[in-house]
């Protein structure tokens, strides 16, 4: 086994390869992606995690400030999470339980906590009613400044500059207000301190959903789902074309009739109809798994094209004259349909897999934002149909973090794919 | 023949033909002869003469939808008919009781497998040899066919062999089960002169070692003087002369093995200088044969009888076969043109 691993490392394909920077490069981070994957799959991050709140919602992630509106609503939001725990029959112990990921409640006696609750809940009116003040002064300014403003909205220059100074009198008290309510929140629910806090601040950095979850969180999570599609569709298509592929050419006659027939249908319906059909064929059905209508709908579109290839090849190898000296040493048809000709096709495999893995990674995100693929699960095509609402208000965190999570996959596969074919190619020696 | 010696092989009129757009075509028509154990039988002819037909009959590996053997044709071995046999017969005659090398040692091997490998898998599939058993015996196999350093070619692949070492591979999985009968379709032909000359040395040797029979099929004459012990030769679809080969080569009794062996260039010749001589016009097509004599359009003896009627293999009072009305009956040195039939 070392030796043959030693044999491969010095082969000149190797070497080729690994003179590719760029490839190297893409190896590592698909590397990286698959290390993230499988540690989803063992449990470095749970699917609990993955549908746990951890915060308000749709909060802006990594540098990006929000309105004071939205920040008192985070206050808000805060403070009504520890009046509803101490609404309990036990509000001790409900305090105790509750989290929002790495962040609990501050661990103040209950009638401490009621106080700070109350407290918040009269600056938080507070706020809103110089918020309800700002506004109507800035509408008021607005209004007046308009170009085509009636004669009767304008105010003289004096009077605009003393509602100017009144607006930023009033602005500068409702934001140390805000601040101050900021500050008894943060004494309610306290940023966690040290290794947690770190963690929590990561699960932040890209933000919150509208379900105030994790986008961080989510689009790795999803990478396990891609990859997990990814290969599965990958595998079962490559293997299953390669077999229909190379009987249809082994066997000639009838065999090959009907697969030709089969493929021929198949690939005739567009593709993203036929999928469409099939993921919709196994809406009702129940699965143990939810991924399996995907599996089943892309890999009986997907074998069609390692099945032509597949095909190709064996027309040409099975008139090949080691196959003929298989015949003659005595083997069966079957046997060296299996051990002497599928084996030559290896590399036409293992492109196809390497294409197909990326295709059923986009096609799984196509199905989902469809609705016909993942439903409860993470999955990038969920969050970018759920940020289809949030684009238009200037809400760009989730469909961010999906499609550059998959953009850097797919480049980093196709990179890879590309150079793999320039090291293994026999025409390209040198 | 008049051997008493019982044959291992018998092939009793054997006609193979061709489904083709153009209609069925027999490529080999009545084709009859015996193999006794531990000879080298040749058989010899130009290109599309049928020679490599007949051995893919007797192998039954003819294309499954084009080729047929015709009913009543015979092929007997170890008392079964392979004329008829059914495939799971015939796949353990295959590898097992004859074997067959191919003319391109480039193509005949693998290319995704170790040679070792492949000289397993034969032992896996025809013995019940265990994994170290057959490792020795694959060892043993290519020390006998003379590839040097066997320890280390036993782990390489095809592309790292040469043409002349992987024709041994290839002998090597031939010979491996220990068949009673090696058929060699031009096992030669793509290997250069000296390479050419070890291989047939080695089968030379391997049959008397290991009393193989082999049925050499081959174009080149000179191949057939180096290694068989009888020769049939073959025209359009038939045997026209059968018989020892020191007779064959020393008086051809049939037009067209005195043509072949007259356009073999010799070397310090008398005629040096002077136009190799060869045959005119080319093998007639198996669709279009004549009525008489197949050879009747380039042979130079022809005479009426050949236009009318085709002759019959007739068994000469030396013991040979002979297809012809006319045959050539005096002792004549090879390329001495001035000999006129009797």
């Amino acid at each position: 086994m070392i030796a043959l691993a030693r044999r491969i490392a010095a082969s000149r394909a190797v070497r080729k390869f690994r003179r590719n920077r760029l490839a190297m490069a893409s190896l590592a981070v698909i590397l990286l992606y698959i290390g993230i994957g499988v540690g989803c799959v063992v449990g470095v991050i749970t699917p609990g995690e993955v549908g746990q709140r951890i915060g308000p919602d749709s909060v802006p992630g990594w540098l990006e400030g929000e309105p004071g509106e939205k920040r008192l609503a985070d206050c808000d939001f805060l403070a009504r999470q520890v009046a509803a725990a101490l609404k309990r029959d036990d509000p001790g112990a409900a305090i105790k339980e509750f989290s929002l990921a790495e962040r609990r409640f501050a661990d103040l006696p209950v009638a401490e906590l009621k106080k700070l609750v109350e407290q918040a809940a009269e600056l938080h009116d507070d706020i809103a009613d110089s918020f309800d003040e700002v506004g109507a002064l800035a509408g008021r300014i607005a209004k007046a400044i308009r170009k085509d403003a009636p004669v009767a909205d304008v105010l003289p220059p004096e009077q605009l500059a003393a509602k100017r100074t009144e607006l930023e009198k009033v602005q500068a008290v409702a934001e140390a207000k805000l601040a101050q309510l900021e500050e008894l929140t943060q004494r309610l629910v306290p940023m966690p301190e040290g290794r947690a806090g770190k963690l929590y601040r990561a699960r932040m950095l890209l933000g919150t959903d509208r379900q105030g979850r994790s986008i961080l969180v989510r689009a790795v999570y999803s990478i396990r789902v891609a990859l997990q599609v990814g290969l599965v569709v990958g595998i079962t298509s490559v293997v299953f074309g390669t077999l229909m592929g190379a009987a249809a050419a082994f066997f000639g006659g009838w065999v090959d009739n009907a697969v030709t027939w089969l493929y021929s249908t198949f690939s005739s319906i567009p593709e993203l109809v036929l999928l469409s059909l099939l993921a919709y064929l196994f809406l009702g059905v129940h699965f143990a798994d939810e991924l399996v209508p995907v599996y089943a709908a892309l890999s009986l579109t997907f074998w069609i094209g390692p099945c032509r290839v597949i095909r190709g090849e064996v027309l040409k190898i099975k008139e090949l004259e080691f196959v003929q000296a298989a015949t003659a040493i005595g083997f069966g048809r079957v046997y060296i349909l299996l051990k002497h000709i599928i084996p030559n096709t290896a590399h036409l495999m293992l492109i196809n897999f390497s294409l197909l893995f990326i295709a059923a990674i986009k096609a799984e995100v196509i199905l989902t934002f469809l609705g016909l693929g993942v439903k409860n699960g993470a999955s990038w095509g969920i969050m970018i149909e759920q940020s289809r609402s949030e684009v238009i208000q200037g809400f760009f965190w989730q469909i961010g973090g999906a499609t550059a999570l998959m953009f850097v996959l797919v480049l980093a596969f196709n990179i890879v794919s590309d150079a793999l074919q320039d090291a293994f190619d026999p025409k390209h020696v040198g | 023949m008049s051997d008493t010696r019982t044959p291992i092989l018998s092939v009793q009129h054997l006609s193979t033909c061709f489904r083709t757009d153009r209609g069925v075509v027999t490529a080999v028509d009545d084709v009859s002869f015996d193999v006794f154990p531990g000879e080298t039988i040749g058989i010899v002819g130009e290109s599309g003469c049928g020679k490599t037909v007949t051995s893919k009959s007797i192998m039954r590996l003819l294309p499954e939808r084009t080729g047929f053997i015709k009913p009543g044709s015979k092929i007997l071995f170890e008392g079964m008919n392979l004329a008829t046999a059914d495939e799971a017969t015939m796949r353990k005659v295959r590898g097992e009781k004859i074997a067959m090398i191919f003319q391109e040692p480039m193509t005949s091997l693998n290319p995704v497998f170790r040679v070792g490998w492949q000289i397993e898998e034969a032992l896996k599939y025809h013995t019940t040899l265990n994994r170290a058993q057959r490792r020795r015996r694959t060892l043993e196999m290519l020390k006998l066919v003379e590839i040097s350093n066997p320890e280390k070619r036993i782990d390489e692949y095809p592309h790292q062999l040469s043409g002349g070492m992987r024709q041994r591979v290839m002998i090597a999985i031939a010979l491996c089960c220990e068949p009673g009968i090696l058929i060699a379709d031009e096992p030669t032909t793509a290997l250069d002169v000296t390479i050419q000359a070890q291989i047939l040395d080695l089968m030379d040797g391997l049959k008397r070692k290991l009393r193989t029979a082999i049925v050499l099929i081959t174009h080149n004459l000179g191949v057939v003087a180096q290694v068989c012990d009888r020769v049939i030769v073959m025209y359009a679809g038939r045997i026209i002369e059968e018989g020892n080969v020191r007779e064959i080569f020393h008086r051809p009794r049939h037009p067209y093995t005195r043509a072949l062996l007259d356009s073999i260039p010799k070397a310090g010749m008398k005629e040096h200088g002077k136009r190799l001589p060869t045959i005119d016009g080319i093998v007639p097509s198996l669709f279009d044969l004549p009525k008489g004599c197949r050879f009747q359009d380039r042979c130079r003896y022809k005479q009426d009888r050949c236009v009318a009627e085709e002759p019959q293999l007739i068994l000469g009072p030396d013991g040979r076969l002979v297809r012809c009305h006319f045959p050539i009956a005096e002792r004549v040195v090879p390329g001495n043109r001035t000999e006129g039939n009797d």
